[in-house]
């Protein structure tokens, strides 16, 4: 435990360290994001003419869209699987292969601690504006949902993991994580919340680990879906979290056995 | 005197491709790539005891460094077996890597945004160093190499003299029984070497670990090394003592040395000359 308070300190102390990119990355660029989702729904809704949609009114979806961009920051990927795929193309990995830490769990602790210093600094903006829109917020719910997205960054990392081992294979792979991420934004209810998919493409989505990220932490903040529901999604992200746990490892053991310690 | 590297007919080979230039031969390598197996390191049987000093000697893509990656657990050997501290390397235990360390004089291997102070600091963490005692051993460490002017300034600010220095400290830090030092002066200036050589022989005597040492400077190996390893092609081409090297090439290596005053360092430029000069005969290791 003590290693991994000390990673993730070292990932709080690095990211700091550049201030001015660490404030574009924790509050200006959520700030844009909401902007640019609130703005599309809102002309949507008025475009169209309507009150509703999907059983639903404006200020719920304004308050979906401040979360979601906000929440779906939170469980994106990017900084650290870049930073593990470039290890293993570069050969930096080195350094931590032959120290008693696995590949693994110290980037885990890295992307815990940044994560968790997001969440700190960009927290208040979403409640502020909820507040100042008087959009639907559940605040009391706060903690639960908190310490379910915790659970899905374990996942997210996971994921991210697995990607990266890919570089033991490919090289240069760095494409791959944009494309990722933009597959789960969607299939996590960023861009659209889940419920307003026809059927059965709703339920399979519902069911899938993706939609942990963002459509029922934000759904179940906002009052769009209670707490029965959103527990739901603590299996499937346990499943993903098991099925991703057992491919990381395929592909780190196999990655290992054809690294050449590149560069060095 | 115990054994704590031991292998037996230890080898690498890698699969590579190569592709012609030009535009038409990017489009079929695409499609088509012609692989090809090189052996970074021939079959090898070596035994080191503890405490012994060995330098590791060979000419560019000789294979030292595939042999040093191979002890550390860093990469998996392809043929043959092999046993650091009684452990097989690449299973990378922990017990295994609390006891060994590893300098690559051309990787950083400590965080590059930080100061070395936060890395000695979370080294201490990850290696479950007492804290306080760390930080003593850090400073003392980096008191007898004169960089504690450094210690509070990003990685990346250093020159890299300064920056090798960190990298020694933060390989020394938990006191590893086998120490792999690859290259550790390489690109440094001549009294920045001669400090790091002056260290290395200090911390020698006072810790005694067992040492692979590779340099192509033959100062660091004559200096530091009791033993000497001369690599060629990803074979052993010899194993002994450094004082037995000048006769055993004369004899053997057929090299022209001329004055009985040559020194160990001249007859390894001359073996690399030969070498280079096309020389294809491989010679048995003798002891």
């Amino acid at each position: 435990m003590r290693r991994n308070l000390a990673a993730a300190k070292i990932a709080i102390l690095s990211q700091t360290e550049y201030r001015f990119n660490f404030a574009v990355d924790v509050v200006i660029q959520p700030m844009v994001s909401t902007a640019i989702e609130v703005t599309i729904w809102m002309a949507l809704l008025s475009g169209m003419g309507l009150e509703t949609l999907g059983g639903f009114g404006r200020e719920s979806y304004l308050a979906y869209a401040l979360w979601a961009t906000f929440i779906g920051r939170i469980t994106t990927s990017w900084m650290y699987e870049f930073q593990m795929m470039e290890q293993i193309d570069t050969g930096r990995i080195n350094g931590l292969l032959t120290r008693p830490i696995s590949f693994y769990e110290f980037y885990l602790s890295q992307f815990m601690g940044y994560k968790l210093i997001c969440i700190v600094f960009s927290l208040g903006l979403p409640i502020l504006a909820c507040w100042i829109f008087s959009a639907p917020l559940h605040l009391d719910r706060l903690p639960l949902v908190l310490l379910m997205l915790l659970y899905f960054l374990v996942f997210v990392h996971t994921l991210s993991f697995t990607v990266a081992c890919m570089a033991f294979f490919l090289n240069r792979i760095y494409s791959f994580t944009p494309i990722k991420n933009l597959l789960i934004w969607v299939l996590a209810g960023e861009l659209i919340p889940l419920d307003l998919y026809p059927e059965p493409i709703r339920s399979w989505l519902l069911l899938s680990p993706f939609a942990a990220g963002v459509y029922y932490p934000v759904s179940y903040l906002t009052g769009r879906i209670g707490t029965e529901a959103f527990l739901q999604s603590f299996t499937g992200i346990t499943i993903g979290l098991v099925v991703t746990g057992l491919l990381a490892r395929v592909i780190w053991l196999r990655g290992l056995r054809v690294y050449t310690g590149t560069g060095a | 005197m115990s054994i704590v590297i031991q292998t037996q007919k230890l080898s690498r080979s890698y699969e590579t491709y190569q592709r012609q230039e030009g535009g038409w031969n990017v489009v079929k390598g695409f499609f088509n790539r012609q692989v090809q197996v090189k052996y970074a390191l021939k079959p090898t049987d070596l035994a080191i005891e503890a405490g012994q000093i060995v330098g590791l000697v060979g000419a560019n893509g000789a294979g030292k460094t595939t042999l040093l990656k191979i002890l550390s657990g860093l990469i998996c050997p392809t043929g043959g077996e092999v046993k650091v501290l009684g452990f097989n390397p690449f299973d990378r235990k922990a017990d295994f890597l609390r006891q060994i360390s590893i300098l690559l004089g051309q990787k950083a291997q400590l965080w590059w945004d930080l100061p070395a102070a936060d890395s000695f600091n979370l080294l201490a963490s990850i290696y479950g160093l007492d804290k306080a005692q760390a930080k003593k051993d850090w400073l003392s460490l980096a008191e007898r190499l004169r960089c504690t002017d450094q210690l509070h300034t990003q990685l990346r600010r250093l020159s890299l003299g300064e920056r090798m220095k960190m990298e020694i400290i933060g390989s020394l830090l938990h006191r590893p029984r086998v120490l792999f030092l690859d290259e550790p002066t390489i690109g440094l200036d001549v009294l920045a070497q001669k400090t790091i050589r002056n260290f290395l022989t200090e911390y020698v005597n006072e810790y005694r670990p067992t040492i692979i040492l590779t340099s192509h400077y033959m100062d660091d190996i004559s200096q530091l090394a009791n033993r000497l390893l001369l690599i060629s092609q990803g074979t052993l081409v010899f194993d002994g003592a450094l004082s037995e090297f000048v006769r055993y090439a004369e004899l053997q290596l057929n090299l022209d040395i001329k004055s009985e005053e040559t020194n160990f360092e001249e007859v390894i430029h001359k073996f690399f000359e030969k070498e280079s000069g096309g020389g294809q005969n491989r010679h048995p290791i003798s002891n």
